[in-house]
């Protein structure tokens, strides 16, 4: 099958691939990459499952071919740990019991990193707001904006 | 090996005998673009920000052999204004729409409408051009595109066009763009007026959903502080977005604090073709319309 050339970074590493004509970012990242904290939920953008970070934006990958975006960065939940340290967000998830089942939890981490990396401060309702295309069936949501908030009150005290 | 994911295995792949036939074109120029399409003659699938089209196309990806993508065209992605205008290209991302503090002033129920669709991944990729090219009666963007008499204009390879939008919408996900042309940008006339304007957009949740009704209003007011031109258009109640413009003609040259809000309501509520499905029942549809046509009368006369 003839593929298409791709140059990716992805995690801050890079790679090319060859990828096939049809081929989405989310299998990509999965199947070749074997980056399997990006989850498929619903496959047409409802539930955010697959959303990792593009060029700076909250993006859902099973939106998206990977031939579109060649050159682009990607950040997926597997790049939030450097060094072998976890994420603030990360820490704060589990310490507020943000995670049950955690088929969401990657999906939310990638929305409220793209939400801090723009915006340090976000008030409550832009937390909202940056996580209201992530559906959550087990926390029902306190939790989840509880750890992003605490995350915000430790940086501003800092 | 390569694991298929969830779902996409019943979906066929492409054979690599077929493949050699497959086209992909990301042309970095207005001028590349029109050479591609005078090149072509086999049938361009055009993608934008995808998230209509690897909907709509889930299943059936394979199918499409050539792909147009639009991505690289900066010259697509440019708002510039001007005294007597705004332009928009089609390439706009709904959100720098809703960030771009300039077109919250001059355009605040475009503004409001961009930040409302989907979610913030939807709104990163989807474009304002696939919003209007999509044609969906649904479209968020198309109700404050027509209160706001937004012209589109049209480039192909026999050159370009430029129209109303008001008459680009021919039906559910029907318009007059013909096979070949692209929609370049979008054109918004600047007046001097002092414009009021609302957006109310009715649904069963606040994100990610689609719109059961909508509704975009715009009154231009004079010096005197009578209504000088009134702009009223409903979204997801008729095969098109839809300028109710008796209703319009009712309220010109009144004062604000003077409209008769019953009778507007009333004729927007009868002027409406909605349907029954599974976002709400024609009924429904009716009386809301009437509500959020109060609602967002209401809302002028406090601004
Ligand atoms: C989960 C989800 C939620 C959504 N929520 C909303 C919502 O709340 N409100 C709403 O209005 N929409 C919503 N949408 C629909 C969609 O996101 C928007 O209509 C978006 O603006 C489409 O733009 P796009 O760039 O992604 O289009 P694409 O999918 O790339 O293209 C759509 C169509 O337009 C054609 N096209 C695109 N650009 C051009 C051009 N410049 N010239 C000619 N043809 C072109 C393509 O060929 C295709 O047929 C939602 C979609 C999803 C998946
Ligand atoms: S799998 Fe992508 S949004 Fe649900
Ligand atoms: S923790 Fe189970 S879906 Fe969110």
């Amino acid at each position: 099958m003839q593929k298409v050339k791709v140059s990716l970074t992805v995690n801050r590493k890079k790679y090319n691939l060859e990828v096939d004509p049809d081929e989405r970012l989310l299998d990509s990242l999965r199947d070749r990459l074997h980056l399997t904290g990006v989850k498929e939920g619903c496959s047409i953008g409802e539930c955010g499952a697959c959303t990792v970070i593009i060029d700076g934006k909250a993006v859902n990958s099973c939106m998206v071919y990977t031939f579109q975006i060649d050159g682009s960065h990607v950040l997926t939940v597997e790049g939030l740990e450097i060094d072998g340290r976890l994420d603030p967000l990360q820490l704060s998830f589990i310490e507020h019991q943000a995670v049950q089942c955690g088929f969401c939890t990657p999906g939310m981490l990638m929305s409220a990193k793209a939400l801090l990396n723009k915006n340090p401060n976000p008030d409550k309702e832009a937390i909202k707001t940056a996580i209201e295309g992530n559906l959550c069936r087990c926390t029902g949501y306190q939790q989840i904006i509880e750890a992003i908030e605490a995350v915000v009150k430790k940086d501003g005290s800092e | 090996m390569k694991k298929q994911s969830k779902g996409v295995k019943d979906r066929p792949r492409i054979s690599g005998k077929d493949f050699n036939q497959y086209k992909y074109f990301r042309p970095k120029s207005k001028k590349e673009l029109i050479r591609i399409i005078n090149g072509f003659q086999e049938d361009l699938t055009i993608i934008a920000g995808g998230t209509d089209l690897l909907v709509a196309n889930y299943q059936k990806l394979y199918e499409i052999k050539n792909w147009l993508d639009l991505n690289l065209l900066d010259e697509l992605k440019n708002i510039k204004m001007f005294d007597d205008k705004v332009e928009i290209g089609s390439m706009v991302t709904h959100q720098r729409l809703s960030k771009l503090d300039q077109i919250k002033e001059l355009f605040p129920v475009l503004h409001q409408a961009a930040a409302d669709v989907g979610s913030p991944q939807i709104r990163s990729r989807g474009t304002i051009g696939g919003n209007i090219v999509t044609s969906s009666p649904a479209g968020d963007l198309l109700p404050p595109l027509l209160i706001y008499d937004a012209k589109l204009k049209i480039i192909s390879g026999e050159g370009s066009r430029v129209v109303d939008a008001n008459e680009f919408f021919t039906g559910p996900k029907k318009n007059i763009l013909k096979k070949g042309e692209i929609l370049e940008k979008i054109i918004i006339p600047l007046k001097e007026d002092i414009y009021k304007g609302a957006w109310i957009k009715v649904g069963k949740r606040k994100a990610l959903i689609i719109s059961s009704i909508s509704l975009a209003l715009n009154l231009s007011m004079d010096r005197s502080n009578l209504i000088k031109k009134a702009r009223i258009c409903i979204g997801s109640a008729a095969p098109v977005p839809l300028r109710i413009k008796t209703a319009e003609q009712a309220i010109l040259k009144e004062e604000l604090t003077k409209i008769n809000i019953e009778e507007v309501a009333q004729i927007v509520s009868e002027k409406i073709s909605p349907i029954d499905d599974i976002r709400g029942t024609a009924k429904y549809r009716r009386q809301v319309a009437l509500n959020i046509t109060r609602k967002a009368l209401s809302e002028v006369m406090n601004q």
